[in-house]
């Protein structure tokens, strides 16, 4: 394998893994529901309920 | 759409019948205080959208979590309300369904838990209640799936439409003639509709918080100027005074000779021993103690150990062979192998120790015992200013502190609500579990379930210390009374708990592939990386020297190795990004291969000191967020970042050198 491959495939999942990082550190600034990782039932509903026409 | 409201009192089972109702599934527990923010669901195949709102027992709210049923009658628009009363408790129920009721609006009360009414040997003749109440009333049992599909119809009937309630109560005179009057004035002046202000004078009369307030900022002045009279005429005692006569007279008329009571009690039974002042506490730590038994040595560690063998066996060398067969070069196969198969595969194998932490979590919420844990835990909580009703939070918190600190917001008292917010942080939740296990596999294996029970309640411990603490810096007195509904056991229902298992479990799973990865790739890029280049040897990469220049400090705690202390930088990520760590570090991808490293570098009393550290230490990004974001300041979230380490080095501390001078090692 070419070098240039093997130097895409580390440089995408350093990259993928960064922007995890990333991710994780601006979800956490939202706080409540939106820093957590477990994306239960209740978490889904209450995006649904912000969501609900009046 | 049509828009129907769920109210009740707690644990009446309504979040159960939401479920059902709306073919979802919504976190559930058997005991009060599990919906906190109101939650929607739809009808399969309608437009019928179901609103399930926090249990309340009157609609004056008492606290933050209360105020959100009441503040949805004032501001938003609902069609259909559904009262959700609790059978064998229909007395105190049934105060809340008159307050609904006199809202005007078309009103179904379903007599929730109708099998424990039968089971008690007494039955309601359904259309007395009814024309009673002027209502739809309807017989259900939730859990049992039965009278749900007649409740549904109900609800979906549009011909006849569902009318509106006309219903009447009879206050006495000078309460009525004060409504008759405000009415008047509300629907003249100010474009009420008549059973809107009827409602709005009712509870205006009532000193309901929520309407008082609503009127201030509306300038009702009809009802403001007659608040002074109100008072004086001792209204608010009259009307409860004539709601329960009401309600009394129509149950001794409603109710009918019922079978012969089917009373074995058992509730009554085992609630003799699980809520006793003596045996209460040593069954709930002897409950906690079977449950790691089962996590660590029963059922999680023997899965776990045939997933590891097949992640550090068989997945890892067929990767490597695949990845030279290939032309991959040494740093891509160094990342995917030592890096992510080692890293993430290694946390993932701790998923069958999670899942069965949370299955047995979900089991005691579901049988009911939760509640009977924090009413055994009230005297100890109320020893430090707290009362039982913290314990709840602090319980949830034994999952993810994230969630356990949005429940301390049904914690009246905001002294009292920042102190649980506080010390959430130091309940072990399952993100410690991974880490946990490495450690006891290494060094404490005949007696795994008992360290990890002893490291559970020494978060529980500082956090009742330092509780006692702030109680004293804050001069918090607790002034609420804590009250618990102890709801009937339940034998737990599989599907429930499967859902509740899941509903945890998933978190993790979803947690491996992000920030676990990103954490794992990180500490690989440094630990492959030093200042001169590509490491030769991982002793002159980034993290050697990140932790050995913290060496020095963890030296007095029994920290003896940079690798665990690069690791613990990760956790504040995650904090099963803890044990990923080391497996890079440690270069390996097999837990066996690290628990023989892992017993070169640390002592058992170092690793104890370790573990404690682990923890009590910062908590992770999301937790720090969720204290922002409750407490709406940095600055509590700052301290508890700050605290918490502290609390951790001088535990710790105390830990190793109390343990060398009683000469352990």
């Amino acid at each position: 394998m070419a070098l240039f491959v093997n130097i895409l495939i580390t440089a995408a999942i350093i990259g993928l893994a960064f922007w995890q990082i990333v991710k994780v550190v601006r979800r956490s600034k939202q706080g409540k529901c939106a820093a957590c990782d477990y994306k239960c039932e209740a978490k889904k509903m209450s995006l649904t309920a912000k969501r609900r026409p009046n | 759409m049509t828009t129907v409201a769920l109210f009740g009192n707690p644990n009446t089972g309504k979040t159960t019948l939401f479920n059902r109702l709306t073919d979802s599934y919504a976190y559930m527990g058997n005991w009060s205080g599990v919906t906190v923010e109101k939650k929607v669901g739809m009808i399969k195949n309608t437009n019928f959208a179901i609103v399930d709102l926090p249990g309340i027992y009157s609609l004056n709210p008492l606290t933050k979590d209360e105020a959100v049923a009441t503040n949805f009658l004032l501001t938003e628009d609902q069609d259909i309300i559904l009262d959700v009363a609790n059978a064998s408790q229909l007395k105190r129920n049934l105060l809340l369904s008159i307050e609904l009721l006199e809202y005007g609006k078309p009103t179904i009360i379903a007599l929730n838990m109708i099998d424990s009414l039968r089971k008690m040997g007494i039955s309601y003749n359904q259309h007395i209640l009814a024309q009673a109440f002027d209502c739809t009333v309807l017989m259900t049992n939730a859990r049992g799936n039965k009278g749900t599909q007649e409740l549904k119809q109900e609800l979906l009937a549009e011909d006849p439409c569902l009318p509106a309630t006309n219903f009447e109560l009879p206050y006495p005179s000078s309460v009525q003639q004060a409504i008759k009057q405000a009415v008047n004035r509300l629907t003249q002046d100010y474009n009420f509709e008549p059973h809107y202000a009827k409602w709005l004078a009712i509870q205006f009369m009532n000193a309901n918080d929520a309407v008082v307030t609503f009127a201030q900022a509306q300038e009702l002045r009809p009802l403001l100027e007659q608040a002074p009279y109100y008072q004086a005429q001792h209204f608010e005692d009259k009307i409860y005074q004539a709601r329960l006569a009401f309600i009394e007279a129509t149950l001794k008329t409603a109710r009918e000779a019922g079978t012969s009571p089917r009373v074995r009690d058992i509730t009554a039974k085992i609630d003799r021993f699980a809520t006793h002042p003596v045996l209460g506490l040593p069954i709930f730590i002897g409950i906690f103690y079977l449950m790691f038994k089962l996590t660590f040595d029963w059922v999680g560690t023997p899965l776990s150990d045939l997933l590891d063998a097949f992640v550090s066996g068989p997945l890892s060398t067929t990767a490597d062979q695949w990845l030279v067969a290939i032309g991959a070069l040494p740093f891509l196969r160094s990342l995917i192998v030592s890096g992510l198969i080692a890293g993430v595969g290694g946390v993932l194998v701790f998923m069958p120790q999670i899942f069965t932490l949370f299955a047995c979590i979900s089991i005691l919420e579901d049988s009911g015992y939760m509640a009977r844990a924090a009413l055994v835990m009230d005297k100890l909580m109320s020893k430090v200013g707290l009362n039982g009703k913290a314990f709840i939070p602090l319980i949830i918190g034994f999952g993810c502190n994230v969630p356990g600190i949005m429940a301390a917001r049904t914690i009246e008292q905001p002294k009292e609500r920042l102190i649980t917010t506080l010390i959430s942080p130091y309940m072990s939740c399952s993100a410690r579990l991974p880490i946990y296990s490495l450690f006891v596999a290494a060094f404490f294996a005949k007696n795994q379930a008992i360290v990890v029970l002893s490291l559970y309640f020494l978060g529980i411990v500082v956090a009742l210390v330092l509780a006692k603490i702030y109680q004293k810096v804050f001069r918090s007195e607790s002034e609420s009374v804590f009250m618990i509904e102890l709801p009937e056991y339940h034998l737990p229902q599989p599907a429930i708990i499967w859902h509740g298992t899941w509903d945890k479990g998933k978190g993790f799973i979803h947690k491996a592939g992000t920030v676990i990865f990103g954490g794992t790739v990180l500490i690989w890029l440094l630990s492959y990386f030093g200042p001169t280049g590509i490491a030769s040897d991982i002793g002159h990469s980034f993290t050697a020297l990140i932790g050995q220049f913290f060496l020095p400090v963890f030296a007095p705690i029994g920290l003896a190795s940079w690798q665990a202390i690069s690791a613990m930088l990760t956790g504040i990520l995650a904090k099963e990004t803890i044990g990923a760590s080391l497996m890079v570090l440690y270069h390996t991808s097999g837990r066996t291969v690290l628990v023989a490293s892992l017993a070169h570098m640390f002592t058992p009393l170092a690793a104890y000191s370790f573990l404690a550290f682990i923890l009590l230490y910062i908590p992770c990004f999301a937790t720090i967020a969720v204290i922002k974001a409750e407490t709406g300041s940095w600055k509590w979230a700052w301290y508890s970042v700050v605290s918490s380490l502290v609390v951790a080095y001088v535990v710790s501390l105390l830990i190793f050198q109390g343990g060398l001078l009683l000469g352990l090692h």
